[in-house]
């Protein structure tokens, strides 16, 4: 547990502010993937895993500087999504709804066979090593009055925030936004305007793949790249997409995880440091919990009322 | 003897993957609760067994030895289950999924973060458990104590899902809002599957616990969860025998890439992994109701196969025989001869005790009397003061233009939508407040428009769930009195049969409701709501959506349901219809009633005549 005074209060807030923005991005991918396509993506943390790797081998093996890996890792994450989409989720979704079946469980299941695909597949290629560092980022402390914040931090922010205004933009401004919005909508209808849904899911799979793989690749810079550095950041995601609500726009799912880091930071000061996950996923489990619950309906339900025969 | 060792070690592993995936299999195949959580629920029993074992070993002193850990642990993750099973009650799948996954997750950081559970490493050495003086140290030790449990585990999922309490969680999986129209308490059903299967999962947890002599948060992390979800798609969800298909298939894969195929023991847990995510996304896209699918699904793809080459309903569809059949032998009858072709329960108010007002039956009283019902949506009025009276003997219709109300007040009436004021009175008694199912077992069932068919179960059993009283439904009679639930099911069996032979549907009665045409459909749903036996009957447009064939027979049926004494309320649109069954029509307009009295009455009005019915 911290000790309570301004100078840790506003070290805490700039920590949550940092580790919100981490959330952001793939919470951002994450409800776009499953707004528009209706697929429940568990995989998306393997997206975010391969990215990692993918820059981690390219600096080692190849001397690839920073920038470029990052980016060929997260081509790598789009890549990866947009096959999974294509050979996976669009041919089982079509015959769910030829059978009748639920198609968001069958696509929740087959996420969950890719997910154990991809990470045992990665981990079978890293087996001789426990993890790999991502080369090439010259992480150092800047000192804020009485905050500490280090380029990493900085770097990952405003690389975030870029990309979830221009996802912004092209969602608002573009004519791609348009269609994307059209099939989130309603994909049935956005056919007879001459929109293909299945080339706007892809689309979709790969932004928001791209997204996660940058956010992989930036928390493997921080620690380092294992089999499992996807999964605890991605259930992070679905909080966020969740409480923001599935179709908000990037910038409100945005500030929502930043919400949810600092609340996170925040509870340090209340509870001992290995108690924060546990304070993200409560407030997860009480607001889905306590979400279809109509408070005036239980008030009527207990209050008296007098019985009295007809007539 | 090391061979046998190493063997039993990978049977044991089967078992206890088998208690977690049917108990999974009893949630989401049967009852259709998805759960990403069953490791979970195995942490509490597994860590239980490991906390009270470690801190106290005299507890194994009693001759019960360990199992009594064994059943403390099942209870505590029991309980845990049917506390979750609250929030879970009223979710949808992709709610559902996150609930489930916030419990797996909370759970295993709990157990991951308090110290006396041994944090990240978990509770070591938990080693030299005896069960009636005998230690559970090597597989073969072990075998026959897990083979036991299993087998009880099949037993007590075999009995709850293949019997009438299945027939009721299989009801729920395919739509709630019907089941707890026809009497079933939903809430009970789902607390009790979610408590039961937590309890099982928490079993296999022990289990778990005991063949690794630790309890540690990788053997019950997500991942182990969604392996047992997996096993579980594999072998079949709703199929019992699929779970332990599902299981054999992962376990034994790792025998088959370590020892046949010589990986190497790390990346043979790798491989088989990966084989198996390959496995699952296969069965997915060739066989989606898995290796081993449900029976009532294996027909219904068969059926639905068929139909692609049938010609589609309304061009030159033909009635069954049956149909064909009855409708000349009903136009041949008196009215007298026509009560005798119905069966023993349509009558059946005059002696059973069940249901309101049943004392006296005098057609005509008011069985049903609405006063001042209000509803409103937002700033939209759905229903408005609305009076109502519904007579024994008779049959009322509700008519008036689209968006006038008028399924909203059979919602209100039926308890499915709270009023904001005014009361209800069945027999008597004021029902605003109750819940559908109470409503529905005090004697008002009720019909939707569109049908609410339970697909995926038999003709007969979407009968047979209408069925009232049964004790196969009761968890506690399911167990104490066997032979009792066998003797009532027989004859439930029968009187839904009847009631399909009454509709003419009973040449179908095995056939998957799912692959039926929609008016036929329509008739199975008029029988599952005439076999509550409920004295008031309210009729969504049970005429509407079918071919015209259809139309005769089932106007053939309301009118013979009303001659009976049944008090019967319609919702329609179809002014013939009206015409012919109505002895009373109210008309609704924008939430209120504008009229009422006869058929010809209200259409001689002038302002009716010209806004809604037309001049003739």
């Amino acid at each position: 547990m911290s000790s309570v005074n301004f100078a840790n209060f506003l070290q805490l807030l700039a920590d949550g502010i940092f580790n919100g923005t981490a959330y952001a991005l793939i919470g951002v991918g994450f409800s776009l993937i499953l707004s528009v396509s209706g697929r429940f993506h568990i995989a998306y943390a393997m997206t975010y895993t391969l990215a990692a790797y993918v820059a981690a081998w390219m600096g080692t093996a190849y001397h690839v500087p920073f920038w470029p890996a990052l980016l060929l890792g997260a081509l790598a994450a789009a890549l990866l999504g947009a096959l999974m989409e294509r050979l996976v989720y669009l041919p089982l979704s079509l015959r769910a709804l030829s059978r009748g079946a639920d198609p968001l469980l069958v696509m929740f299941v087959a996420s969950l066979g890719l997910t154990v695909i991809v990470r045992n597949g990665i981990a079978l290629a890293a087996l001789q090593q426990s993890s790999v560092n991502i080369q090439g980022f010259n992480n150092q402390g800047i000192n804020w009055g009485p905050i500490t914040v280090t380029t990493l931090n900085l770097t990952t922010f405003f690389t975030t925030w870029g990309l979830i205004f221009a996802l912004w933009a092209v969602l608002n401004l573009t004519n791609l936004g348009r269609m994307i919005r059209a099939v989130r909508a309603n994909w049935e209808m956005s056919l007879c305007i001459g929109i293909d849904p299945s080339l706007i899911f892809v689309m979709v799979f790969v932004i928001g793949s791209f997204f996660s793989g940058v956010a992989g690749v930036f928390q493997a810079t921080f620690a380092s790249a294992t089999p499992d550095l996807g999964l605890p950041p991605f259930f992070y995601a679905l909080v966020v997409a969740f409480l923001a609500g599935l179709t908000s726009g990037p910038i409100r799912i945005a500030l929502v995880a930043v919400a949810l880091g600092v609340v996170e930071a925040m509870s340090t000061l209340l509870l001992p440091t290995q108690f924060t996950p546990l304070v993200v996923f409560a407030i997860l489990f009480f607001y889905v919990a306590l979400r279809p619950v109509n408070f005036k309906d239980l008030r009527r339900r207990f209050s008296p009322k007098p019985q009295v025969a007809a007539g | 003897m090391e061979h046998l060792q190493l063997t039993l070690s990978y049977v044991n592993q089967v078992l206890i993957f088998a208690v977690f995936a049917l108990s999974l299999n009893l949630l989401q195949g049967y009852a259709g609760q998805v759960s990403v959580a069953p490791a979970a629920f195995g942490a509490v029993g597994g860590y239980t067994l490991g906390y009270l074992f470690l801190n106290d070993p005299s507890s194994l002193n009693t001759p019960l030895g360990a199992l009594l850990l064994v059943i403390i642990g099942s209870v505590g993750a029991a309980i845990v289950g049917a506390l979750v099973a609250f929030p879970a009650l009223r979710l949808t799948t992709e709610w559902l999924i996150l609930l489930t996954l916030a419990v797996q997750t909370i759970i295993v950081s709990l157990v991951q973060t308090v110290s006396k559970l041994g944090g990240t490493y978990g509770l070591q050495n938990i080693s030299g458990l005896k069960i009636f003086g005998r230690e559970l140290d090597q597989p073969a030790d072990m075998f026959p104590f897990f083979l036991a449990m299993t087998l009880i585990v099949f037993a007590v999922c075999w009995r709850m899902g293949e019997s009438p309490y299945g027939r009721v969680l299989r009801g729920i999986r395919e739509d709630e809002i019907a089941c707890r129209s026809l009497g079933k308490n939903v809430f009970l059903f789902k607390t009790i599957a979610f408590g039961m299967t937590a309890g099982m999962a928490g079993l296999a947890g022990t289990m778990q616990v005991i063949n690794n002599t630790v309890a540690s948060p990788p053997l019950f992390d997500f991942s182990q969860s969604s392996t047992i979800v997996s096993m579980v798609v594999v072998g079949g969800a709703g199929n019992l025998l699929g779970s332990f298909v599902g299981v054999a298939v992962l376990v034994l894969m790792q025998p088959l890439f370590e020892h046949v195929l010589n990986f190497g023991a790390d990346a043979a847990a790798l491989w088989r992994l990966i084989a198996f995510g390959v496995v699952l996304i296969v069965v997915l896209m060739v066989r989606p109701a898995g290796l081993l699918p449900d029976k009532v699904t294996r027909r219904l793809g068969k059926t639905l196969a068929k139909m692609k080459d049938r010609p589609a309903e309304g061009s030159d569809f033909v009635p069954h025989p049956d149909l064909q059949e009855m409708h000349a032998i009903e136009e041949h009858l008196s009215t007298e001869d026509k009560v005798r072709v119905m069966p023993r329960a349509l009558a059946i108010k005059e002696t059973s005790g069940n249901g309101p007002a049943t004392s006296a039956v005098n057609i005509g009283d008011v069985v049903l009397k609405v006063v001042g019902l209000s509803k409103r949506f937002g700033g939209i009025v759905a229903a408005e003061n609305l009076d109502m009276e519904l007579r024994r003997g008779t049959i009322t219709a509700l008519v008036g233009p689209n968006g006038a109300g008028k399924t909203t007040v059979f919602n209100l009436l039926t308890g499915a939508i709270r009023p904001d004021a005014g009361e209800v009175y069945l027999g008597g008694e004021d029902i605003v407040g109750l819940t559908p199912d109470r409503i529905a077992k005090r004697g008002m069932a009720r019909s939707f428009q569109a049908v609410r068919i339970f697909p995926r179960l038999s003709v007969l059993e979407n009968v047979a769930l209408g069925v009232q009283h049964q004790p196969g439904e009761s968890f506690a009679q399911l167990f104490g009195n066997v032979p009792r639930t066998m003797k009532v099911e027989k004859e439930v069996r029968e009187r839904s049969r009847e009631w399909l032979t009454f509709v003419g549907m009973a040449d179908f009665a095995d056939q998957p409701a799912g692959g039926l045409a929609f008016g036929q459909q329509k008739l199975v749903a008029l029988a599952r709501v005439l076999a509550t036996e409920a004295e008031v009957l309210l009729l969504d447009e049970p005429a509407s959506g079918i071919d015209h064939q259809w139309v005769d027979v089932m106007l053939g049926l309301i009118e013979q349901i009303g001659q009976q004494g049944r008090t019967v309320c319609i919702v329609e649109h179809n002014l013939h219809v009206v015409e012919r069954l109505a002895d009373h029509t109210y008309f609704m307009e924008l939430g209120r009633i504008t009229a009422q009295g006869s058929f010809v009455e209200l259409t001689t009005d002038k302002r009716l005549a010209e806004a809604y019915f037309g001049t003739a």
